[in-house]
């Protein structure tokens, strides 16, 4: 009897650390995997419904996850999944998602001019540059993490990284150029 | 290091932790401000991929989980529960309506329906094409008509992924749940518990189930769903 009770208080007490688990995990990262979500997507509205698919699914198999350290890559991978799962899906493309712009419009009023076309520039850049740059600079990955997430060697993403950069550094040196001959 | 390479180490990571590339800065004014410049840039390329991420999103995504173990906590109830709440039916007879069995469509969508409010969120009306895009994975238009929607989001209700839509109603809020076509045979027509009621209807192949707290606003939200939405096959 005693024996049972304490089974149960186990179960119990190890539902409530998967709960505390999954609640920690929702709180820490959920902007992080929205923002992300959104550059990989293009669409605020449908990378919504991912992420919420991603972390329901996080829920369902968070015993998988033993090394919390290693959590933001677990739900990155996930994301990942889950949205090439929507390619799979007949009939889905009614919106053309390469049309619609990443930029906040709310934010975009209020913003500096630069960093509206900073923006503009990493949305310009093609997915195989610009990825690997969110993965770097947004989500804090290394150049092994982004690697393993991307299924490239870790070469190619420093190539890709190294090219990103200078194409952005490109952009924004003749978007001044112009300027300044608009402007004399 | 060359200096190409040294160029080429930081343009890929501006934080890099190479000893080789802090040895060839040592000492070297002009490729320590090289390595300072791409720093700054570095910090305007993390400003503006700045996005917003909508206030009620933690909340939403602890709520679905809640609606999820809720749902499959009450499937896995015993038997006994089973039979108890067949005795309680039979003792209220008169009781029409029908109330569903834990794990069921029904008793989801009623489950569902009870956390509208807050599932809505900050109750911010959606737009049509955002409505429509998500529609469109169940072969389905809407045109306006049918109220305003104040959220669509994809919710599971026994394992099957539906679109639920939350309309603003006369008294209280109102879900409309798409099922896919190829489930369009289950769920009870009428179904209820103490606080709401629900019927569900098929329109053309696709099932539709509403729910809201007031029998008579269901009836003619039924009718607005009906002549509003257009599935295809």
């Amino acid at each position: 009897m005693t024996r049972n009770i304490s089974e149960a208080d186990a179960v119990l007490s190890g539902m409530k650390t998967k709960q505390l688990k999954y609640e920690t995990l929702v709180k820490a990262y959920h902007a992080d995997v929205f923002r992300y979500a959104v550059w990989l997507i293009k669409d605020r509205a449908i990378a919504e419904d991912v992420v919420q698919e991603t972390f329901l699914r996080a829920w369902k198999s968070l015993d998988s996850l033993q090394d919390d350290a290693a959590a933001k890559a677990w739900l990155i991978t996930i994301l990942r999944r889950e949205n090439a799962r929507r390619f799979e899906r007949k009939s889905f493309d009614l919106v053309d998602i390469d049309d619609v712009s990443v930029a906040d419009q709310k934010q975009e009023n209020g913003a500096v001019v630069e960093k509206r076309d900073l923006r503009m520039a990493i949305e310009k850049l093609s997915d195989e540059y610009r990825e690997p740059l969110v993965l770097q600079v947004m989500m804090g990955f290394s150049g092994d993490e982004i690697a393993e997430q991307l299924g490239l060697n870790k070469n190619t993403v420093m190539t890709r990284l190294f090219r990103a950069r200078s194409q952005l550094k490109d952009i924004m040196t003749t978007n001044v150029s112009t300027e300044v001959k608009a402007s004399g | 290091m060359d200096d190409l390479t040294f160029r080429r180490t930081l343009y890929a990571d501006p934080h890099t932790q190479d000893p080789n590339a802090a040895l060839a800065a040592k000492g070297d004014a002009q490729k320590q401000a090289f390595w300072k410049e791409m720093k700054a840039f570095d910090s305007d390329i993390k400003a503006a991929l700045s996005i917003d991420v909508p206030e009620n999103l933690a909340e939403k995504l602890l709520l679905k989980q809640t609606i999820n173990i809720e749902s499959n906590e009450r499937a896995k109830r015993p038997w006994y529960w089973a039979m108890a709440a067949t005795v309680a039916l039979a003792a209220v007879l008169s009781f029409a309506l029908i109330t569903p069995n834990a794990g069921s469509i029904s008793y989801d969508a009623l489950a569902h329906a009870t956390h509208a409010e807050r599932e809505a969120g900050d109750f911010a009306t959606m737009d049509m094409a955002t409505v429509n895009a998500k529609l469109a994975n169940y072969n389905g238009t809407m045109h306006d008509g049918i109220g305003e929607v104040l959220s669509a989001n994809f919710c599971y209700l026994d394992e099957i992924k539906t679109l639920h839509l939350i309309v603003k109603g006369e008294k209280g809020l109102l879900s409309l749940f798409v099922l896919p076509e190829e489930h369009n045979t289950r769920a009870e027509s009428k179904f209820s518990n103490h606080e709401y009621s629900g019927l569900s209807f098929l329109l053309e192949s696709t099932r539709l189930i509403v729910v809201g707290e007031d029998a008579s606003e269901i009836e003619s939200f039924s009718e607005r769903a009906k002549k509003t939405l257009l599935f295809s096959a």
